[in-house]
């Protein structure tokens, strides 16, 4: 009913497909170093893809797991504070994810253009340094200087600078709605755009000199090889960059957690930081109804993914799996 | 050939690393096959055997005890003497029970505890006993989960001497069955206030009997300069671990504000249930804390701190942007938070401030208790065997209550004549013990303090001590007299399945209103409507239950 495909050399010549059997033997050496990568991931990753059953059980901490079909996903589908989640998780996700790559393009830029190789390796590792902090110790820092207090050091800037009158209260930034966001990204830039660097200058590294020789003799600007060279040159990147980072949108947890507070849930509340309250801050969590958010999230993040691998077909000419 | 001889060695490699790698993980379940899966097994398999040749009671446990604990067992915390403590309980307990029995504690964070039991339970392992809150306790009784101790806590050795007796009455359901047993009662908040900032501001505690009085005080603290560094409006009047908590009961961080709310499900005189957030008392709680909130009299954080940064923040070195006034559990954290202001150089005494008139009493919480998780092989013996080492053994009047209650002879306390040196600076002092005369010692972690109290405080405890150890902190004696006589006990908490079900998301509901109202000024008709869009249908299927 199939035929086989022959395969034929450039030659013209029929290879014969040697048996799969006699091929694994050929390659015993790799079949035997895949080995444990296969065993660590059958292990790790797919065994724990059993538990996704549990999202249509009522599982409690107490008691057997009772079948319930479609009835956490009819809850779950009926709870506004879980489409509050999920539209903030795609909001902060893509926001995050504009604004950090487009810093870490600009400072690549910069620090590409900067003629003291000292300064440039200092600058450099300054930027890379807070991407090593952990998220707690940044919230911590980020809680004492916007601490809304007597004490608060933004706050204390903004009143001698007379932009917080006598009669203003201090800002309370991170229990405020509309500031909650802003905050969020500028500390996102600050802790990750050393780190989003390191793609773009190691593209920039691979522009050939040439062309910018090329453009002194022409006479243009700086400017000028900085926009026709330079960014021609980093588009293909920072689409590749953009397009992989797209299929982890949903992934956003730890950054929120320790920075969000219940006063700012309605803009900052994501689905990570949802399940991890429906799961344990209750004194019996129903575990089913948590599988429940987390297979939704799973599944929308899989369609991410089929849309990043096909714009990348069409930006790369190759998916990204 | 070099090639494969490589491949074969750096797979031999990561099969090792993986093994080494499993090794660590199993580890845990190997334990839990020990202790907690393992365990049942051995009592359903020990417990015929046990049955047919011997009487239930003289069960005997061959594996620790496993115990799960949150903050308030002081002595299984590092650095307080946790190796002598457990030590001297497996010693004690093992005479108590004419057998060797051994305890292995866990003690989880204690603000995150009902999280960290989550975690605990969602890896499948569960103790032999552990604490709950009431609020916590209240949800897991008619699970199933718990062991009902009722017959076993009639026969216990401590019941003649019980002298609340009402107490472990009182957490029985109607049928009878007694599913968690409370060592003593829940103690409660009180209102601290630093006596020398009244003094600074030229203001007198009892003088402070309504809230007029109390708000007057909170915005001299605010606008005046009561730490006394010459700058005037840099401190704040009040200072809390949020503006409602999320166990009952609730509002014991904030009562001068709530008053006469309580913004929870409650029943009424009537016994019928209602929403104590959907009322006008709760309304009016909203508006105070918003013009509080709006005049600067509570320090802004109070909206997101947690405990530990509302007392640090209240004992703190710098005072700057400190505050005068704190709600905080009465007892022993009277003498703590006036120890470490000391300590932090702060020279104040601590005023314990009346109930103002609008508040009526303190409020004296649901006692945590103790529960035994029942195995579930429907034999009592292992249950009651545990029940007799930890529960009764804990109230034995004697050797294992000291232990409960002030820790270890001759680690955390003694009665050798010695002279035992506290404070710092001025209020350093050295007190000349003689013999036989009860004393604690010196904590590890801070020669300048002494050790207090275990876990049981001995002016709560159901049954007291017998032989007549006492601490001789005149400030935690007074303190809790002070609070037994301005309290109140705290309503009830209802168990319904919607609210087990529910109860985060209708806290989130609740915070957001206060947030509304509070951090943002808005109305509080409208905050009120959004919460009742939100989960009103859900409080009102709770309503029901509870009714029903």
């Amino acid at each position: 009913m199939f035929e086989k495909k022959k395969i034929i050399t450039s030659t013209g010549v029929e290879v014969r497909k040697k048996p799969l059997g006699l091929r694994i033997w050929t390659n015993r050496g790799y079949y035997v170093m895949f080995l444990p990568v296969a065993i660590f991931v059958l292990i790790l990753n797919y065994w724990p893809l059993l538990g996704v059953r549990f999202a249509f059980y009522n599982y409690k901490p107490v008691g057997e797991p009772v079948f319930n079909g479609f009835e956490n996903f009819t809850k779950l589908f009926a709870t506004d504070a879980f489409w509050v989640a999920f539209k903030n998780t795609l909001e902060l996700s893509i926001m995050k994810l504009l604004i950090t790559t487009a810093t870490a393009v600009i400072v690549s830029i910069f620090l590409n253009e900067m003629g003291n190789l000292l300064a440039k390796k200092a600058l450099q590792t300054i930027i890379y340094l807070p991407h090593f902090m952990s998220w707690a110790v940044v919230a911590a820092v980020a809680s004492l200087f916007l601490s809304p207090s007597v004490t608060g050091m933004v706050n204390g800037m903004l009143r001698d600078w007379g932009i917080l009158g006598e009669a203003d209260k201090n800002i309370y930034f991170l229990a405020n709605k509309d500031m909650w966001r802003p905050i969020f990204y500028i500390i996102n830039i600050w802790k990750e755009t050393g780190w989003g660097t390191i793609i773009f200058l190691a593209t920039l590294s691979g522009i050939n000199p040439e062309l910018y020789e090329a453009a002194d003799i022409d006479g243009a600007t700086r400017f000028q090889k900085m926009r026709f060279i330079t960014m021609p040159a980093l588009a293909n990147t920072i689409l590749t960059v953009l397009i992989l980072n797209l299929a982890k949108v949903l992934n956003m947890f730890e950054s929120v957690f320790v920075l969000y507070n219940n006063a700012v849930f309605e803009v900052a509340d994501v689905i990570s930081t949802y399940i991890y309250r429906q799961t344990f801050a209750v004194a019996l969590p129903n575990y089913g109804y948590s599988t429940a958010v987390g297979l939704f999230r799973s599944l929308v993040g899989c369609l991410l993914f089929v849309i990043c691998n096909w714009l990348s077909k069409k930006v790369r000419g190759r998916g990204i799996v | 050939m070099k090639k494969k001889v490589l491949s074969v060695l750096l797979a031999s490699a990561m099969v090792m690393s993986m093994a080494a790698c499993g090794s660590k993980e199993e580890a845990p379940a190997a334990n839990n096959n020990e202790s907690s899966a393992a365990a049942p097994a051995a009592s359903s398999e020990a417990a015929p055997a046990a049955s047919s040749e011997a009487a239930p009671a003289e069960y005997q446990l061959t594996e620790p005890i496993k115990v799960v604990v949150n903050g308030t067992v002081n002595y299984v915390k590092e650095d307080s003497g946790k190796e002598e403590f457990i030590a001297a309980l497996n010693e004690a307990v093992s005479e108590y029970m004419g057998y060797d029995v051994t305890f292995d504690f866990t003690q989880l964070d204690h603000s995150g505890y009902v999280d960290a039991v989550g975690r605990l339970f969602a890896g499948g392992d569960y103790p032999d006993v552990m604490v709950m809150s009431a609020d916590m306790f209240k949800q897991y009784a008619p699970t199933g989960l718990l062991w009902d101790m009722s017959e076993a806590y009639d026969n216990a050795e401590f019941h003649a001497r019980m002298t609340l007796p009402a107490i472990n009455e009182n957490l029985k359901d109607e049928n009878g069955a007694l599913y968690g047993f409370a060592s003593g009662y829940g103690n409660g908040c009180i209102t601290y206030v630093k006596q020398s900032w009244l003094d600074a501001v030229g203001m007198k505690a009892e003088d402070i009997k309504t809230y007029d009085d109390f708000y007057n005080m909170l915005t001299a603290f605010t606008t005046g300069d009561p730490d006394g560094n010459g700058v005037d409006g840099d401190t704040y009047g009040f200072i809390s671990a949020g503006l409602l908590g999320n166990e009952a009961p609730f509002i014991n961080y904030t009562s001068a504000f709530w008053q006469d709310s309580y913004p929870a499900i409650l029943q009424g005189e009537d016994g019928v249930w209602y929403d104590g957030f959907q009322t006008d008392a709760t309304k009016q709680a909203l508006l105070r804390l918003q013009k509080a909130y709006a005049d600067g009299v509570i320090d802004p954080e109070s909206y997101t701190f947690g405990t530990k940064a509302a007392r640090e923040k209240y004992w703190s070195a710098d005072q700057t942007g400190s505050a005068g006034v704190f709600e905080y559990w009465a007892g022993s954290w009277t003498e703590n938070i006036y120890n470490n202001l000391e300590k932090n150089g702060v020279i104040t005494d601590l005023v314990s401030l009346p109930p103002i008139a609008e508040v009526g009493a303190y409020l004296n919480r649901e006692a945590p208790v103790w529960v035994i998780i029942d195995d579930g092989d429907g034999d009592n013996a292992r249950e009651n065997a545990i029940f007799k080492a930890f529960c009764e053994s804990m109230l034995d009047g004697d050797k294992i209550q000291t232990l409960w209650t002030y820790g270890v002879e001759d680690v955390h306390w003694s009665l050798k004549a010695e002279s035992i040196t506290s404070g710092s600076g001025e209020k350093e002092k050295t007190v000349e013990y003689k013999e036989g005369e009860f004393h604690f010692r010196n904590t590890f972690a801070d020669p300048t303090q002494l050790f207090k109290k275990n876990n049981i405080d001995n002016a709560l405890v159901v049954s007291p001590l017998t032989n007549g150890y006492s601490d001789s902190s005149d400030m935690v004696d007074a303190a809790n007299k002070f609070f037994t006589e301005n309290c109140v006990d705290a309503p009830v908490s209802p168990a319904s399945e919607t609210l087990t079900n529910e109860s985060g998301n209708i806290h989130d509901a609740k915070m957001a209103a206060i947030s509304a109202v509070v951090i943002e000024g808005g109305d509080v008709d409208a905050a009120m409507e959004t919460y009742v869009n939100t989960v009103g249908a859900t409080v009102e299927q709770i309503l029901s239950e509870l009714n029903g």
